[in-house]
């Protein structure tokens, strides 16, 4: 067959799919934040129909690009089954419902996956946390190692007994601007933590291991100062949400970076790109778990007129009720679930 | 650039230029053209311009709100360092409007459209690219491969391609069908059909010097000495099958 019999005897299907291709590409543009549209042939198109061109012309490109046929015609081809693979394969499975399955089902169900790099994460955040902590109770000249003095004295301002709210800046603007500013600044930094995982884990250990310092000298040095009253009171019930972020976050990244140490029988970048794929669920949960905990900060950590016993108590609940949603929801119940509730397909 | 398909023949495994094919699930090979560190640069630059105007309209809004203005402020610098280019990536046919500016596109490996996933992915890396100033990671990155990703790609799958095809080759010019001096070979067949098919975007000069290599082809009674260009584009049509009078 000549190619040019061969163009003569296929054209017509080719025009047949570019023009399905056209009214499907013209119509409403499914994007990928929801508006599906109809599984059943967008646009008035017979999606059968559309599959079996598509395959049709899959077939005469290869064949066309073995014969040697002119370069315009497996063009031709190439962009006819490149446009047509797009919309056949494209994921339409986006929207409300997924979001809910997320936070339901497959949130819950990653982090428990990554357990291990949880308690790892939690670890690197906690033992220099104590560490420092207890260093600086014993002996507050320590705490000028790691924070700079007059840093330490606004900090020190912060939770002393005084007319304004406490754990703000003086004279600070009020709750609204702390809660952008929280939002601005501690999703960067666990996005960060995130991030720094792709150096083999490396970025991820300093992002815990420097908070835990700076939250344990913090710690130790204004209990140390007789502010325990109201520091611990301010940080118990966002920090719930604040510290499991911060392992969360760093959990991720010391999932990419070990996906990269150890890789087992994949190459190094397949196996980042399968580590990502599952950790970066685990940012999502970062993300949300910081917007709560900002708002709180804001919002109620900081109020001066609730009582501190109100506060502890609201800060075990908010523990509980955080430990509790990453430990049991989205466990499937022994019958009626389906199988494929897995972590691993939240791509 | 597409470069002759000659089929698998051995030259596919060294070729110069950095066509990336993505293999379909139906067995052909999308030929995708990823871009290069510099058309990149230029896209960044421009969502820079496009950054620095959005935040710039937010400090005017932020001023205007007063008290609230604050939280506005923060809130969109975040949303502008972070969320900008996903909100684009996804939003719209997965360019942000400085990759769009430059014919850009963001597309999965596969030759997909980005998924949510994939694009958050890539923008959160986007920090890890930064470092350790200006990019710098990034930029070893894709200058160490082929198809330029840089770390957030390489974690995401993603790609970042020229979204617009460049057109070389054309129809073959009209030419009285000649047969060839003796039975060609499936690549020299190849060569001379491509050459042919570049006749309208090569220099006339350039042509006749390409023809001339291919003079052997040409039956001796029909080569013409100083421009062999006419007889090797006949051969080219009766190769793909004319001939003369006009059936196939």
């Amino acid at each position: 067959m000549t190619p040019v019999r061969f163009e003569a005897e296929y054209a017509p299907l080719w025009l047949e799919l570019e023009a399905a291709l056209d009214r499907i590409e013209r119509g409403p543009v499914p994007t990928a934040f929801g508006k599906a549209a109809p599984a059943t042939g967008p646009a008035g198109v017979d999606a059968a129909r559309m599959t079996a061109l598509y395959r049709r012309c899959c077939e005469q490109l290869s064949l066309a690009q073995e014969r040697a046929y002119p370069i315009v015609l497996t063009q031709r081809l190439q962009t006819l089954t490149q446009r047509a693979h797009q919309l056949i394969y494209r994921r339409r499975d986006y929207g409300s419902g997924r979001l809910k399955r997320l936070a339901l089902v497959d949130l819950p169900q990653c982090v428990r996956l990554h357990r291990r790099y949880l308690l790892a994460a939690i670890l690197l955040f906690l033992v220099p946390a104590l560490l420092a902590g207890w260093a600086a109770y014993r002996d507050p000249s320590f705490a000028l190692r790691l924070i700079d003095a007059r840093e330490l004295e606004s900090f020190r301002q912060m939770y002393s007994n005084g007319p304004d709210e406490i754990g703000r800046h003086r004279g600070a603007p009020g709750d609204w601007a702390g809660f952008g500013f929280y939002i601005m600044h501690n999703i960067s930094l666990g996005f960060q933590c995130f991030a720094g995982g792709i150096f083999a884990g490396l970025g991820s250990v300093f992002f815990l291991v420097f908070n835990g310092l700076f939250s344990g000298v913090l710690a130790g040095y204004l209990t140390q100062y007789g502010y325990a009253s109201n520091f611990y009171p301010f940080v118990i019930t966002h920090s719930a949400f604040e510290l499991t972020a911060i392992c969360l976050s760093g959990a991720a990244g010391l999932r990419i970076g070990r996906a990269l140490i150890a890789p087992g029988r994949r190459t190094r970048v397949e196996s980042l790109r399968r580590a990502a794929a599952e950790a970066v669920v685990l940012v999502y949960g970062v993300f949300a778990l910081l917007v709560v905990a900002a708002a709180l900060e804001a919002f109620w950590s900081a109020a001066p007129w609730i009582a501190a016993s109100v506060k502890y108590a609201a800060g075990a609940c908010a523990w509980a009720l955080v430990i509790a949603y990453l430990s049991w929801q989205g466990r499937p119940g022994p019958p009626s679930v389906p199988v494929g509730a897995k972590a691993g397909d939240a791509g | 650039m597409t470069s002759p398909s000659t089929g698998p023949g051995p030259q596919a495994a060294a070729r110069l230029d950095t066509a990336y094919a993505a293999e379909t699930p139906e067995g052909i090979a999308l030929s995708l053209s990823p871009a290069g560190p510099l058309a990149r640069q230029l896209a960044y630059l421009v969502d820079t311009l496009v950054r620095l105007a959005l935040f710039i309209a937010c400090m005017i809004a932020a001023g205007i709100l007063g008290a609230m203005g604050p939280v506005v402020a923060f809130i969109s610098i975040f949303a502008i360092e972070w969320i900008y280019p996903i909100v684009f990536e996804l939003g719209m046919g997965g360019a942000t409007p400085g990759k769009r500016a430059l014919g850009l596109q963001v597309v999965m490996d596969s030759g997909l459209p980005v998924t949510p996933a994939a694009s958050i992915t890539r923008n959160l890396l986007r920090a890890a690219d930064f470092l350790p100033a200006l990019y710098a990671f990034g930029a070893m990155s894709m200058l160490c491969r082929r198809d330029f990703k840089r770390l957030g790609d390489l974690a995401a799958g993603t790609l970042v391609i020229h979204a617009r095809r460049v057109r070389l080759h054309t129809e073959l010019p009209p030419a009285t069908p000649l047969a060839p001096a003796r039975k060609l070979s499936l690549r020299e067949q190849a060569a001379i059909v491509s050459w042919a098919g570049r006749a309208s975007t090569l220099t006339e000069e350039r042509l006749e010097e390409l023809a001339a290599l291919a003079d052997p082809a040409v039956p001796a009674a029909a080569r013409s000495g100083s421009h062999p260009a006419a007889a090797l584009l006949g051969v080219a049509r009766w190769l793909l099958g004319h001939r003369e009078g006009g059936a196939p």
